[in-house]
């Protein structure tokens, strides 16, 4: 998998009105789900490859639509609670219908997504529209039967997990045992069980006793992909802490704690916010972890806690300009990340619609963008450059000249295929690679 | 010099952050504020180690001014020292857990800890500002301020005649030269309720708008026994007393007091930040608070009346609040 392959656009799609806020692929990347700032869920299924046109490879349509949260309003606190969808987490697919988890700041909800292309015809007690027939005038009986009727993608919710949050959940992570699952918050992780939704065990909890000694929150938070025992925390002091739950009911005292020296010569005001990790994910292999700060990338080796084994720059020429970028609240922006299906090459997004593929083979790393103009149908997307100083050449932007307003925050890569999701604001852009 | 000016535009700029994550939709997220706050404390050791004499100058002859500003013990003139110092835990002990409204001030630690610091700091500002020398950031700070007036006005309502007061208070709390005031070294616990400083902030008397004292609103349950209403903090100036402690009047003319309160607010809200740093600033929890069980209810009882709004934030929020409020 060669990052400097080229990739085309396949789906450009257009959310009515919000923010996309979480985009992800289910396990066989059939499915991609889509979450936004109004509570909605979109997901897109991929269309089966037809036999006529074998060179062109399934495309995206979208799939099934539902409310997933609303605004709520907590009473007791006179808090407001968003209906933005933070994360979304697919189930492995156990059955003929498909479950996902999507939590906003306090609730999270299985969801299960099922299709229905078939309806009972043929009721003895109920009329075709459904109202009560008058058992006098009922003479025979029938048996209902099942008739085929236009496909319909049903979304229910099976499971509601609520109140167990004081802070905002900012992560939900599904174990391996697919038993349980876990949602952190800023400052405690409890874990869930599927089947119970009236309480959950809490494994980390992180809040000093005097809250005025709070140094840290917890900003992500994910099961190791095979151990189901395993998980990992990062922080917003940069640290991750990998927790063994075998060890002690809390896990209060990590197994591992990573965390890389700071470097002397970079601090500044901002030191502090911009090694703050925004996203931490497992490698697919488990042997790795990848995280994402402010600036730049981190790879891990879980078996070396003082250092990553590698570093690297998504844009690493923003630095001169922290203190606009605090002033503008931008600093701030949770960026993610993401592996490959075979761990070699890693993604995030930047700013004014680009994101950074980085080929840890390699080390070659192309930036890309998102955005309407670059993304027709079929359309091979450009490598850009962002020019940081001196002559400015014709294709390359200025970093002045870039818009702070279009970041990518959420992205997604397919678990076998060379296909990405990609958020920009209120678009939802899939790209494949290009075939021959 | 330039260090300052931009570590007061950075304090500028966060407390900004600060105020408008209180009203954002979704309650106030304290990833953010924590990450504010660091920036703040960062900000506010440089503007406070910058040894930039200019700011520190009473204005004329360069004297410190208002002479009796000094506590004994007090660091002369010098800026940091006392300033980065933890204030103690008693100040912070006052503020509010009970309270329902953010807005009550409970900067009880700024006076005190704005003794300490050459009050000359506090009077200084205005009038070396007003010298132009800092124009910018005066400009900057009061376009900030000025932001945060009507919506501090609004909050105003519940708070009645306690909220809000930031300049007042801010003003107000220039080191009188009452002897509670600033007595415990920055760092120490406050281990013995302080009678209220009887120190009137100036704008007991330019009341008007704005009640002025930014008392650490009386302890509540926490009752810290000793001062006229029960105000908690040495030093810190009762809420409804400005009214009664017209003792030390600001040195300045009143007509000082706008610019003054504009600029000297700086400083002292940067001790107010202070004290509600003390978290990150000390690594072992401080002891022999005395409210301290009022203190413990704290968190919990905070956390109800606020999600997401847990002590460092609400800390924040509070004399902030008084800051904004007073507008």
């Amino acid at each position: 998998l060669k990052c400097t392959e080229k990739y085309i656009c396949c789906l450009s799609f257009q959310s009515k009105s919000d923010i996309i806020s979480t985009v992800e692929f289910n396990h066989t990347g059939e499915l991609l789900a889509t979450g936004d700032k109004g509570g909605r869920v979109v997901i897109f299924q991929r269309e089966q490859e037809s036999k006529n046109q074998v060179h062109r490879r399934g495309e995206y349509n979208v799939y099934s639509t539902f409310q997933s949260h609303e605004p709520e309003f907590d009473y007791l606190k006179s808090l407001e609670i968003e209906e933005k969808i933070n994360k979304i987490r697919w189930l492995p697919q156990q059955n003929a219908a498909y479950f996902l988890l999507s939590t906003n700041d306090k609730t999270v909800k299985l969801w299960k997504v099922s299709e229905r292309d078939k309806r009972p015809e043929g009721y003895n007690l109920k009329d075709e529209e459904g109202r009560l027939r008058d058992p006098a005038t009922i003479t025979t009986l029938r048996v209902p039967v099942l008739r085929p009727m236009d496909l319909m993608v049903e979304a229910t919710p099976r499971r509601v997990f609520a109140n167990a949050h004081t802070y905002h959940i900012n992560s939900i992570s599904v174990n391996s045992d697919y038993e349980t699952y876990m949602s952190a918050d800023d400052l405690r992780i409890n874990l869930w069980n599927f089947e119970i939704t009236n309480q959950s065990f809490n494994i980390v909890d992180i809040k000093p006793a005097n809250m005025e000694e709070l140094t840290e929150v917890i900003t992500a938070a994910e099961f190791h992909p095979h151990h189901c025992n395993t998980f990992v925390y990062s922080s917003s002091k940069g640290t991750i802490r990998l927790c063994d739950m075998r060890a002690s009911a809390l896990c209060d005292r990590h197994t591992k704690f990573f965390e890389e020296p700071e470097d002397p010569s970079n601090r500044s005001f901002f030191s502090e916010i911009i090694s703050s990790i925004s996203d931490v994910k497992f490698s697919h292999s488990g042997r790795y972890i990848m995280t994402r700060d402010y600036l730049t990338v981190k790879v891990w080796d879980l078996n070396m806690e003082n250092r990553p084994i590698e570093t690297y720059q998504v844009h690493d020429y923003l630095r001169s300009k922290l203190c606009s970028l605090y002033e503008n609240d931008c600093i701030f922006d949770k960026f993610e990340c993401v592996w490959n299906g075979s761990d070699s090459v890693i993604m995030t997004g930047s700013y004014n619609n680009f994101f950074r593929m980085f080929d840890r083979n390699t080390k070659r790393d192309v930036t890309l963008e998102a955005s309407r103009e670059n993304s027709k149908p079929r359309a091979i997307l450009k490598p850009r450059k962002v020019c940081v100083g001196g002559k400015r050449r014709k294709d390359e932007i200025s970093v002045d000249s870039l818009d702070f307003s279009k970041k990518i925050l959420h992205t997604a890569w397919h678990p076998s295929e060379n296909i990405i999701a990609v958020a920009a604001t209120n678009n939802l852009y899939i790209f494949q690679d290009k075939v021959n | 010099m330039e260090f300052k000016l931009e570590a007061h535009r950075i304090v500028s700029i966060s407390l900004g952050k600060i105020y408008n994550s209180r009203v954002q939709r979704g309650g106030i997220k304290l990833h953010k504020n924590l990450l504010v706050s660091l920036v703040l404390r960062s900000a506010r050791q440089v503007y406070l180690s910058d040894p930039c004499p200019g700011l520190y100058l009473a204005g004329p002859a360069g004297i410190p001014a208002p002479p009796p500003q000094q506590q004994p013990g007090e660091p002369a003139a010098g800026p940091p020292a006392g300033w980065g110092e933890p204030p103690p835990p008693a100040a912070r002990a006052s503020w509010p857990d009970t309270e329902p409204q953010p807005e009550r001030p409970s900067v009880s630690h700024a006076p005190r800890v704005g003794d300490e610091v050459p009050v000359t700091t506090v009077t200084g500002v205005g009038d070396v500002l007003q010298g132009g020398e800092a124009d910018a950031t005066e400009a900057a700070w009061s376009r900030v301020e000025r932001s945060r007036q009507a919506a501090a006005r609004e909050a105003e309502g519940p708070a009645g005649g306690w909220g809000v007061f930031p300049e007042g208070s801010l003003a107000a709390r220039r080191p009188c030269g009452c002897p509670l005031g600033g007595e415990d070294p920055p760092g120490t616990p406050a281990t013995t309720p302080r009678t209220a400083c009887c120190c009137a902030p100036r704008p007991a008397e330019d009341e008007p708008p704005a009640p002025p004292a930014v008392c650490p609103r009386k302890r509540g349950a926490a009752g810290v026994g000793g001062g006229p209403a029960g105000c908690p903090a040495p030093g810190s100036t009762p809420l409804k007393k400005p009214r009664r402690n017209l003792e030390q009047p600001p040195s300045g003319g009143e007509d000082d007091d706008a610019e003054e309160m504009e600029t000297g607010n700086v400083a002292n809200l940067i001790s107010i930040f202070g004290s509600s740093f003390s978290g990150l600033l000390r690594k072992s929890p401080g002891g022999g608070r005395e409210e301290e069980e009022g203190e413990e209810s704290g968190p919990e009882a905070a956390e109800p009346g606020q999600i997401c709004c847990d002590k460092p934030v609400l800390r924040d929020m509070n004399p902030w609040s008084t800051a904004i409020v007073a507008f």
